[in-house]
Order: structure tokens, then C-alpha cells, then sequence
């Protein structure tokens, strides 16, 4: 199966993870080892959260709620509605990356690696690569982010001890600006501009109202609202 | 909580989040990649990611609540314009938006 083709792909997408997006998205995770240590994680839950969500708001979600004593019940709803995103984002990978040969055993244990970075490289790089090196692509890119994160889950929980507030802070404010700058770069046609700015909109607007819903409705409000501007700007240009 | 039970706990959530995943593949298959609902898919999950970027930078919850709204945008304004002027190299503009927060940040003797 592991054609010379497609393993040189592989490589490529690994290649391109490296340094970086693996460095700036591990800045996240060194902030959340921290995070997981003064919440009284043990090093191996950390760990353990990072290789199985493999998002960083549903992990801090996860810990913060924990840290207040928040029912299971309470927690694991949340935590998945934080990542909700996932099932939108992999539908809209899924036709850029699939390949008819590929099948279920391939396609099912690769879309655990789906997370925002990954997911926007491979949206942004995929299109440009013959159709059957496009899955090993993301595979080697993304595998190579959750390899860097786990490093800096362990990285973090080991340092955080010594590290001042104030630098711990700025590692958590990466991950937003990491975030504008990855989306801003992706921005190449109006209705890309008008879901980012859509949603941008509505996701604060509607977290006054309701914060654990805020990240789904905002985004289904601000993009449904972004379609819709686009096609009457389309109807009538 | 007991050892066990927040084992399971980590579990469930993993298991919760990879199931987005898993249905974002079986349900693909009923979309073309060109069609208007696959527009609007696409749509709303930039928009979900948008919207909740702009919620940590205006209303974040936790840590980074202890600091200054402007202190913030700045920072995110910064980064984006060494972003744009290094022509487009990520860890300029990362690099410029942790040092800017972390100075502004330092000014504001919160931390200190």
C-alpha cells in the first residue's frame, strides 16, 4: 500500500510540521502541562488527555471544570462541545483528502489526528498534491504536531514549576494569536472573509448570552450569516 | 474523585471528541465537495474557530482574564502586521505578539 510516492509524501507533511506550527502549537501545550500540574494532574492523565481529545479547549475545559468539581455529567458534554467543530471540519477535509481506494481501517484511525493545524495545513496544501498523497500528507503532518504536543505536555508539567507567571501567561495568549494569524494567512476569496468576520462577530456576542453553547451557535449563526451575504452579493453583482 | 473514575473521565472525553471525527467520515460521503451545503459547512466551521478566537481575545476565562483588554488587541494587532510585513512568516508575527503581551502585560505590574 506504502507506495514510494506516497511515503515521500508522508515525509513531505512532516517535514512541513516540523519547527513551527509544531513549535507555536507545543507553546500551547507547555502552557496546558502547567496548567494540568497545579490542577493536580497526574503527569500521566495529562498525558493521556492530550493523545486521546487532542484539542487544547476541550482539554482545558476538561481540567478547569474538574478543578471546580464539576459533575462527569456536567464535564463530558462540555468537552464535546468545545470540539463540535471537528465534525464540520473533517466533513470539509474529507472530500479534498479521500481517494476511492482508500478504505475505512485508513480512513477512521487518520481523522483522530483532525485538529486545527493539521486540518488548515492540509485545507490549504492537499489541493495542490496528486489525489492519493494528499492522505499521507496530513497523516505525517499531523502526527508529527501530536508527537511535538505530547513532548510538551511532559515539557510543560516538568518546567512550569519554575516558570514566572507573567512568561506562563504569555504562553497561553499563543494560542489565540497563533489562531488569527493561521486563519488570516487561509483568507483568499470573499467568503472566507465573511465566515472569519461572521464568526468573529457572533461567537463573543452570543457567549454573553451562553457560554457553553457559544462556540457552536456562534459558528452556525456567523457562518449561516456569512453564506447567505455571499450569495446575495453574488445574486446581485 | 476517586483514581478510577477520573481515568474514565479522560477516556470519555477522548472517546466524545473523537466521535465529531468519526462522523465527519461517514457523513462526507453524502456531499459533493462543490455543493452549496458543502459551502456552508465550510462556512461555519471557519466561523466556529473565528468566533472562538475572538472570545479568548475579548472575554478569555481563566488565566488570561488577569490581563488588559487593549493590552490584548494590541498584541493581536501587532502580530498580524509583523505577520503581513515578513511576508506571512508565522513565528515572526507569534514571536511579536507573546513579546509586545508579555511587555505591555509587565507594564501593567500585575505580574511583576
Amino acid at each position: 500500500m506504502a507506495t514510494p510516492l506516497s511515503a515521500a509524501a508522508f515525509r513531505a507533511g512532516a517535514r512541513e510540521a516540523f519547527g513551527v506550527p509544531s513549535a507555536v502549537l507545543g507553546a500551547g501545550y507547555i502552557g496546558f502541562g502547567a496548567l494540568a500540574l497545579e490542577s493536580g494532574f497526574s503527569i500521566w492523565l495529562a498525558l493521556l488527555s492530550t493523545a486521546t481529545i487532542w484539542a487544547l479547549p476541550g482539554q482545558l475545559v476538561l481540567v478547569e471544570l474538574h478543578t471546580i468539581g464539576a459533575a462527569v455529567l456536567a464535564i463530558v458534554p462540555a468537552v464535546m462541545l468545545t470540539s463540535a467543530r471537528f465534525l464540520p471540519m473533517t466533513m470539509a477535509l474529507m472530500p479534498v483528502i479521500r481517494d476511492r481506494h482508500h478504505t475505512r481501517y485508513q480512513l477512521y484511525p487518520a481523522v483522530h489526528l483532525v485538529a486545527m493545524t493539521g486540518w488548515a495545513a492540509a485545507m490549504r496544501r492537499c489541493p495542490e498534491l496528486p489525489l492519493p498523497q494528499r492522505l499521507p500528507y496530513f497523516v505525517g503532518f499531523a502526527l508529527v504536531n501530536w508527537l511535538a504536543c505530547l513532548a510538551c505536555t511532559i515539557f510543560g508539567y516538568w518546567v512550569s514549576g519554575s516558570l514566572p507567571p507573567l512568561i506562563k501567561l504569555g504562553l497561553v495568549f499563543l494560542n489565540p494569536v497563533y489562531f488569527i494569524l493561521i486563519l488570516s494567512g487561509d483568507v483568499r476569496h470573499r467568503l472566507m472573509i465573511l465566515a472569519l468576520a461572521g464568526g468573529a462577530l457572533a461567537g463573543p456576542l452570543i457567549h454573553l448570552w451562553t457560554p457553553s453553547w457559544s462556540v457552536l451557535l456562534g459558528g452556525f449563526v456567523g457562518g449561516t450569516m456569512a453564506y447567505l451575504a455571499h450569495r446575495l452579493i453574488r445574486r446581485h453583482v | 474523585m476517586s483514581d478510577w473514575r477520573i481515568w474514565l473521565l479522560v477516556l470519555a472525553c477522548g472517546a466524545g471528541t473523537y466521535l465529531w471525527r468519526a462522523l465527519g467520515v461517514a457523513l462526507s460521503g453524502r456531499l459533493r465537495p462543490d455543493s452549496e451545503v458543502f459551502a456552508w459547512i465550510t462556512c461555519v466551521a471557519y466561523a466556529m474557530l473565528a468566533g472562538l478566537v475572538a472570545r479568548i481575545v475579548i472575554l478569555p476565562v481563566g488565566t488570561l482574564a488577569a490581563s488588559a483588554l487593549g493590552d490584548r488587541l494590541v498584541a493581536c494587532g501587532l502580530a498580524l502586521a509583523v505577520f503581513y510585513l515578513s511576508r506571512r512568516n508565522l513565528f515572526m508575527g507569534v514571536g511579536a505578539g507573546f513579546l509586545v503581551f508579555v511587555a505591555l502585560t509587565y507594564r501593567q505590574a500585575t505580574f511583576s
